[in-house]
This record gives C-alpha cells, structure tokens and sequence, in this order.
C-alpha cells in the first residue's frame, strides 16, 4: 500500500510539475484507473523481464559454443605452428647441406670468376688508352660491364673476353688503313683514312694523329713534328709493296704531344724581340759591306794581275794609276818621282780600305747589342716579379729566355762578322802592301828593263 | 787496340751530345784552325827556305844594289816574301779568337734551353734542367781548351815568322 501511495504521490508530483510541459500525457482520469494500469502495467513488465531473461540465456548458450570454438580452433593452429617450425628447421637443415654441397661444386670456379673480373677490369684500363680502340670503339665499355658485374659471368661473356684480349693482340702487330673521324685542329669532325701502326701510331696522309683517351676521339696535333719527320709518313703512305722507314712514337703518342709544346726556331727569334731585329738588322748590313767588298777587292785584284803582265798602264786598277804618274814624270829626278809616286798611293789606299773598319764595328756592335737586350730582358723579369711575386717561375722564365735570345743572336750575328772581317781586312791588306810597298818597285823592274 | 778506339769515339760522341750541336762548329773551327796553322809550318820549314834562296839568287846576280830603283826592288821582294809568309796568319788568329765566344754561344744556347724547360715543365724536375746545363758548361770548357791550343802555337808560329822575315831582310845587303 504503502509502494502504491508512493508512487500516487510520485505520480501526482511528477503531474503538477510536468503539467506544464507534458501537455499531451495521458491523464489518468481517477485513482482507480490508476491503480488498475499500474497492476496491467506490472504484468506486462514481468512478462518483457522475463522474456528478456531468457533471451540472454539463450546468448549466454550461445557465447560459450563459441569460446569452445575459438578454444579448439587455438589449439589447432598451435599444433600447426609447431609442425611448421619442425618441418623449418627441417629446411634449414637441408638448406645448409644443399649449401656446402654448393661451395664443393664451386670450388676452384670462385677464385675463376675473381680472375675474370680482375682481367675484365685490367683490359678496361689498357683499352680505355691502346690507340687500337680508335678503329673498334665501345670495347671499355663492356669490359666495364664484366669487371663491375655483381652475377657470375656466362659462357658467351668469357668468350668475349678472350676475344677480345686475342684481338688487341693482334691488332698490336698489324698495319691497317681504316675510315675514322677525326676532329681537326679547327674543332671540325672529318671521316679520314686512318693508318694504324699496331699500338703505336695514328697517321693520316701526310701527318701525325693523336688518339685521345678521354673522349675517344682521334685528334689532328695542333703542330706537327719537324718535316724530316712527317716527310716518312708520307712516303710510308705512299709506298705499297716492301720496306718504308717510319717515325714511330714507343711512348704511344705522349711523345707526339709533347713535341706540340716545343719552340720553333722562328718563335724563338721573335722572342728577342726589338733589339733582336736591330741585330739582325747590323748583321744583314754587315754581310751587305763585306759581299760590296768581296766584290771590289777581287775585281781590284784581278785588274791588278792583268795590269802586271801588260805593259801599257790602264786607269781602271790603282796599279795602273800609279804606273801612269811614272809614265807622266820619266824625265824628273828621283825624289820628285818618290813624292808624286807617294801622294799616288796615298790616293789609293782609303779606296781600298773603304768599309773594312765598318765590318769590325758593327761586328763589335752586334754582342754589345746582344747584352743589351739581356739587360733590358732582365729588367722585364725583375719588372714582373715585382708584380706577380717569385711564385710563378713561368712568369720569369718567360723573360729570361727573351734575354738569353738576344745574347745568342748578338754572338749569332758577330761571329760570321768576325770570320768575314778577318778575310776581308787580309784581301785589302795584301792590295795594300802590294800598292804600298811593290809598286815602286814593279816601277822600277819597268824603268831598269827599258834601260837596258 | 780496335776496342781502344771503339771506346774512345764513344766517348768522344758523348762529349759531343752532351755539349751540344755548338761543339760541331767548335770541333770545325777548331779543325780549320789547326789545318791552316799546320799548313804554317810546313811553309816555314820546306817551302820558305825555297823561295828565300830563289830571292837571294836573284838579289846576288843584280850588279847594282845600291841605287834608288835597287832599293825599291829590294823592298818589293821583302814584301811579297813576306805576303806569303803571312798568308792567313790573320785568319788564324781570328779563328783563336773566335772558340771561346763559340763557346759562349753554346752557353747562351744551353741556358736557353733550360729556362725552356723551366717554362715547360716548372723548376721542378732538376734532372731535366741537368742536360740543359750541361750544354751550357761543356762548350765554354771546349771554347776555352780549343783557345787555348791555338793561343799558344799560333803565338808560337807568329814569332817564327817574324824571325824568318828579319832574316830575310839581313840576308839582302847592299853589296
């Protein structure tokens, strides 16, 4: 009763103050309504309740089978796990026989397979240089392959490799024509015939070639060596049948190369620069005066020897002028005949001496000059040390050479001077004697002759 | 004594590559030099003589020797004895003088060279510089023995002809 009253009174609470919001809640019209839908009310609950209770029952039934289930199922797939493991271990085992059956099949073939990538790579580096790749190119490059290859060599990749080491061999001991390009000094690409000689020349027609290892290509040196050089690589292109002397470079072109960077004669004049056409200069002018007086004195000489076997005195030789003013003064006394006879000769003598001092000087000048420009050369040395420092011995090097060519050339141009003034000076010497100290007595064997 | 001389014209055509294509005109000059001075005196000794006595002949069967004309044709003859007494001693001298600024060349030349190879290759490699050096020093050492040779016999050959030529003028009185 008391529950009931309870819940009447809950009831009612909950009416009066949810009045306002539950407008639409059924109402229960009088107590015993209430009462009555509290009892259907209570049946029904425990109806649902009990229904309810059943119902997890019935899952509880359920949940079990299938723990049971998964239980059963667990302890399979652990079954399973340790057969798996056995039969693993089983693998292992086999796997480990199977392997150290495999190294005894290998054997000796692993330190093989070391050999081949040893001799791949040694070849790569010796083809990547031979001159022979101009005329098969691309060999390096599978020689690369093979060296760095992490898989054992096949059959067909050894047989290249022997063939290609038998064909470097080979073609090391043959001479072949072949078309190759070759980028010339210019920087053009031209398809040339080629000559090779075994692994130590490239020639075209008429020069050296050069095989460059980096780029692969055939380059035309930018200066060819000296002509008695390249004059048997024409002969030797020329020639078809026999023997052919040839220039070969054993170092397999460095040689060639290194001769690019040689001086040439001309090149070296020039480096004596101003002073060194100044000495040139006094060397051609000297050689002109000694060649004039050469000239004369031998044409003086030979009219002199002329003059001496024939009896008439001519005008054209000194001997004959002389012998003419005896001619003019045969009636004068003896002493006036000696001084006419010595203002003749002193008459003679600067004509033949004429130039031969000027051959001593410039002959003197031509060292002078030369230290000359060894002074001022070694001022440009000093000069460019104070610009750039000692670091560069290049720099300085540069200059000295230029001092040291002009010292050669003065020696170069006063030697020759020296030679010729000597031959000179003795040819006008003679004339000299012969004018100075024979005339008067050539006068004499005339004039005692005709006395007689 | 074949071997002997084998090595002996090695060694001397490594003296010659080592100085230089310069000693080749030193070893010419050099050559010249002492076949002209040979050629002196072989002159002095057989050829001379000859041509004095011829003079002398000459000069004792003249009657008169003592008046203007003699002198003057005595002086004639002097003179030419002694134009081919003194043929190219003048080019021998010029040849004494001229080794040692051969050598000098050679040198020059070999210093050339090395500072060529200084441009070239930088001061780093001595050995490369060494041929160069050698060319310098060799040649002026031969210029300076080739000189020295010649100083002495040419000197030599210069005074013997003076004296020959004294003797001649005495040996022509006036009778």
């Amino acid at each position: 009763m008391k529950t009931v009253l309870k819940s009447v009174v809950l009831a009612a609470g909950l009416v009066l103050t949810a009045q306002p919001v539950l407008a639409a809640a059924p109402q229960a019209k009088t107590l015993e309504q209430l009462l009555q839908d509290v009892q259907k009310d209570r049946l029904s609950d425990n109806k649902i309740n009990k229904q309810r209770e059943q119902e997890f029952l019935s899952a509880r039934a359920d949940k079990q089978a299938l723990l049971s289930k998964a239980k059963s199922e667990l302890a399979a797939e652990q079954a399973r796990g340790k057969q798996l493991e056995a039969s693993f271990a089983d693998n292992e085992k086999q796997l480990a026989a199977l392997e150290e059956k495999l190294t005894l099949a290998v054997g000796n073939m692993g330190e093989m397979f070391g050999v081949v990538r040893q001799v791949a790579g040694d070849a790569q580096s010796r083809f990547q240089t031979s001159i022979i790749s101009a005329q098969y190119p691309g060999r390096d490059k599978e020689m690369k392959e093979l060296a760095q290859s992490k898989e054992l060599p096949e059959l067909p990749q050894l047989e290249d490799l022997w063939f290609a080491l038998q064909k470097e061999m080979t073609a090391s001991g043959e001479v072949v024509k072949f078309k190759a390009p070759v980028i010339t000094v210019d920087g053009e690409k031209k398809e040339m015939d080629v000559t090779r000689v075994g692994a130590f020349n490239l020639m075209s027609s008429d020069q050296y070639l050069v095989y460059n290892s980096e780029s692969g290509t055939v380059d035309e040196l930018s200066r060819q060596p000296e002509s008695y050089m390249t004059d048997t690589v024409i002969s030797f292109g020329k020639n078809t049948s026999g023997y052919s002397p040839l220039y070969v470079d054993p170092s397999r072109g460095t040689i060639l190369t290194l001769m690019t960077q040689k001086v040439t004669l001309l090149e070296r004049y020039n480096q004596g620069g101003t002073v060194g056409y100044i000495i040139t200069g006094v060397l051609a002018l000297g050689l002109l005066i000694v060649l004039e007086r050469l000239i004369v004195l031998g044409g003086m000489s030979a009219a002199i020897s002329r003059q001496r076997k024939s009896d008439t005195p001519s005008d054209n030789n000194p001997l004959g002028r002389i012998l003419k003013v005896y001619e003019n003064n045969r009636n004068v006394d003896v002493e006036t005949l000696e001084l006419k006879l010595d203002e003749a000769i002193l008459k003679e003598t600067p004509r033949i001496e004429r130039g031969v001092s000027v051959i001593k000087v410039l002959a003197a000048v031509a060292p002078l000059l030369g230290l000359l420009g060894t002074v001022t050369g070694m001022i440009d040395t000093f000069q460019s040390i104070t610009l750039f420092g000692t670091g560069d011995p290049k720099i300085m090097a540069g200059g000295i050479s230029t001092a040291l060519v002009t010292t050669v050339l003065g020696l170069v141009a006063a030697l020759p001077l020296i030679f010729l003034h000597s031959i000179v000076y003795s040819r006008s010497q003679s004339l000299i004697h012969l004018v100075e100290e024979q005339a008067a007595g050539i006068i004499a064997e005339h004039a005692e002759k005709e006395s007689k | 004594m074949m071997l002997f001389l084998i090595e002996l014209w090695e060694s001397v055509r490594d003296f010659m590559n080592t100085g230089g294509i310069v000693l080749y005109w030193l070893a010419l000059v050099l050559f010249i030099m002492w076949v002209l001075m040979i050629e002196r005196y072989l002159y002095l000794t057989t050829g001379f003589p000859k041509l004095v006595k011829t003079v002398l002949g000459n000069w004792d069967a003249r009657e008169d020797t003592t008046s203007w004309y003699a002198h003057r044709i005595r002086e004639a003859w002097i003179s030419q004895a002694n134009e081919k007494l003194n043929a190219r001693m003048q080019l021998i001298k010029t040849m004494v003088a001229m080794c040692p600024l051969i050598g000098l060349l050679g040198t020059v030349t070999g210093m050339v060279h090395v500072f060529e190879i200084m441009a070239n290759t930088g001061t780093g490699n001595p050995r490369l510089m060494a041929s160069g050096i050698s060319m310098a020093t060799i040649p002026t050492m031969a210029g300076m023995v080739a000189a020295l040779s010649g100083v002495f016999f040419s000197s030599r050959l210069e005074a013997k002809v003076k004296v020959a030529s004294h003797r001649l003028v005495d040996s022509m009185p006036h009778h």
